[in-house]
């Protein structure tokens, strides 16, 4: 399948790249076997994602999904964050090839952990 | 590719997640269409340069020419008596002593086939089939084209002992290695003359001086391939100066149309066939040949011929000028393969910090075209096992760009893709977590 034009938008013009400074939910995970890795850094306040900041390695569907991961968070509830899955990933970047759709579980993966972390904070 | 025209996405409501109001929903559409807008002047590129001919390379018009009378009013089948048949003979024939002449062999060692996988194919099973009564023992490098390691596996399941000899640091195997690695009963040496993915040439005439020297002591069952698709066109080739018994060629990496190869095969050198059933190609590979494209073959092998060392100095020149330019303008990069004994249109860097693909989808945004054997491109998830085999760790095997120069290629090119190349390795850059010296 060819990648759709969202897609190539978002790894023309990656949003929220970098890393907060206040962050106070922070993981970095990676995919053993083809070496890909995303970092996401987010501001969690009064239980309501403010910022997120990503920075990634490996193929483009891992830059476009940290890319509009990081969109998709901003100002979600950490209960909303929780239950966004890879397919809400998928659908925001047009889908992709079955072979590739490792970068969204990666994505997926660490926001997982990013949030359980956030969580940690406040408990 | 002309991004201009195409349309910005549909903002699709379904496609933000719940708990978006209908306000912040149109908010997002609006930015998302100015981005776009910004996208589109941001990525045009300002001119197309392929440097991908390890790939492909175009179709020289003048092979376009040669080739178009037989899918046409020639059309006639070469095994046919008739004239239209005995035409499309000739052709074929005057393909062949073209083809031949560009590897300095005679006509009749010639066979005539689909591509370089299946010379190889051939070449090593044909081989291997006969041979196996003498000896179950083959010797290869660890750099060979996936299709001579595919063979290689295949023989391995079947109780076939494979030494793979290593590149070392410089992408180039050790004719001392190749010697201690012969045993009594190995009875084909199959290495490739110019690697496809660093473009090292090969020591194969040395090797073929080992196999000569093994023979002149008694050894009769011992015989030398090389793969050579990469290394045709580019570098002069005599098949009795390398000293071998088989040789790949594939036509499309020589300005002819993919879906023609052909194999050398020293006269009195004895292989199975592996396709069976009609008499053409001598009984060495049953099928009607593709006329079309063994005549575009024979021409592009002609051109070859006639202006290598024209086409070579002109590659030399822009891979050389595109190096030094790399080199002064992007720091952290690794140059893979060795420098004096390497193809002059290749060069395989690897940039650290960054993965292959993301470079070469940032490189086609812009216009330009290269190839990667990085991990996901190939399928495998795996880095390049090339360039595993130097040395190098995962993540400059992971971040290895193939840059390959084409006869058509101009100065201005080369120019272009340095003005971009260190703007796109530098944002790459500044999104990789692994660059610690990121500037956010």
């Amino acid at each position: 399948m060819a990648y759709s034009a969202a897609f190539k938008d978002h790894l023309a013009r990656p949003r929220n790249a970098g890393e907060l400074l206040d962050a106070n939910a922070i993981a970095e995970e990676s995919n053993p076997v083809c070496g890909d890795r995303l970092r996401l850094s987010l501001r969690v306040k009064n239980g309501r994602i403010e910022a997120v900041r990503f920075l990634a390695y490996g193929c483009p569907p891992t830059l476009v999904c940290g890319s509009a991961l990081s969109m998709a968070l901003e100002n979600m509830t950490i209960e909303q964050a929780m239950s966004f899955t890879k397919r809400d990933l998928l659908d925001l970047i047009g889908g992709l090839p079955s072979r590739k759709q490792h970068a969204a579980a990666l994505a997926i993966e660490t926001l997982r952990v990013a949030l359980e972390s956030a969580c940690s904070a406040i408990l | 590719m002309n991004l201009l025209r195409l349309t910005p996405p549909p903002c699709q409501p379904r496609l933000v997640p719940s708990g978006k109001s209908s306000k912040e929903l149109t908010l997002r559409c609006l930015q998302f269409q100015a981005s776009w807008q910004r996208h589109q002047v941001l990525t045009m590129p300002q001119r197309t340069v392929y440097l991908d001919h390890s790939a492909t390379t175009p179709v020289d018009p003048r092979v376009v020419t040669a080739m178009i009378p037989y899918l046409t009013e020639k059309f006639g089948n070469p095994s046919s008596v008739h004239l239209l048949g005995q035409e499309a003979r000739g052709a074929v024939d005057r393909a062949r002593r073209e083809v031949a002449a560009l590897i300095g062999a005679k006509p009749n060692e010639i066979v005539f086939l689909s591509g370089g996988t299946e010379a190889n194919n051939l070449a090593i099973r044909g081989i291997c089939e006969v041979a196996e009564t003498h000896g179950r023992h083959l010797i290869t490098s660890s750099v060979e084209h996936s299709s001579v390691r595919g063979i290689c596996e295949v023989l391995e399941k079947r109780g076939w002992d494979v030494t793979r000899l290593p590149a070392y640091e410089n992408g180039l195997v050790r004719i001392s290695d190749v010697r201690q690695s012969l045993r009594p009963d190995t009875v084909l040496i199959s290495m490739m003359l110019a690697n496809n993915e660093i473009g090292t040439i090969q020591p194969i005439a040395d090797i073929g001086r080992l196999v000569k020297q093994e023979r002149a002591e008694g050894r009769r069952q011992l015989w030398l391939h090389t793969d050579a698709v990469q290394a045709a066109g580019r570098i002069p080739i005599d098949v009795e100066e390398l000293g071998c018994d088989l040789l790949s060629l594939s036509a499309h990496k020589l300005y002819a149309p993919k879906g023609v190869g052909a194999l050398y095969v020293r006269r009195g050198v004895r292989f199975a066939s592996q396709n069976v059933g009609g008499h053409q190609e001598r009984e060495r590979r049953a099928g009607t040949e593709f006329v079309p494209g063994i005549v575009a073959f024979g021409a592009a092998s002609k051109i070859a011929r006639e202006e290598l060392h024209q086409h070579s100095a002109h590659l030399k020149t822009l891979r050389d000028r595109f190096e030094a330019g790399v080199k002064r303008l992007v720091e952290d990069v690794v140059f893979n393969g060795d420098n004096k004994f390497r193809l002059p249109h290749l060069s395989n860097i690897s940039f650290r910090y960054i993965e292959g693909e993301g470079l070469l989808i940032g490189l086609d945004l812009q216009g330009i075209a290269v190839s990667t054997g990085s991990a996901c491109s190939s399928g495998t998830l795996e880095p390049s096992p090339v360039i595993l085999a130097l040395g190098r760790d995962d993540e400059l095997a992971r971040g290895s760009i193939r840059f390959s120069f084409g006869k058509d290629n101009s100065q201005e090119d080369v120019d272009y893709v340095l003005e971009v190349l260190p703007r796109v390795v530098a944002r790459l850059r500044e999104l990789s977590p692994l660059n610690k010296v990121s500037s956010f």
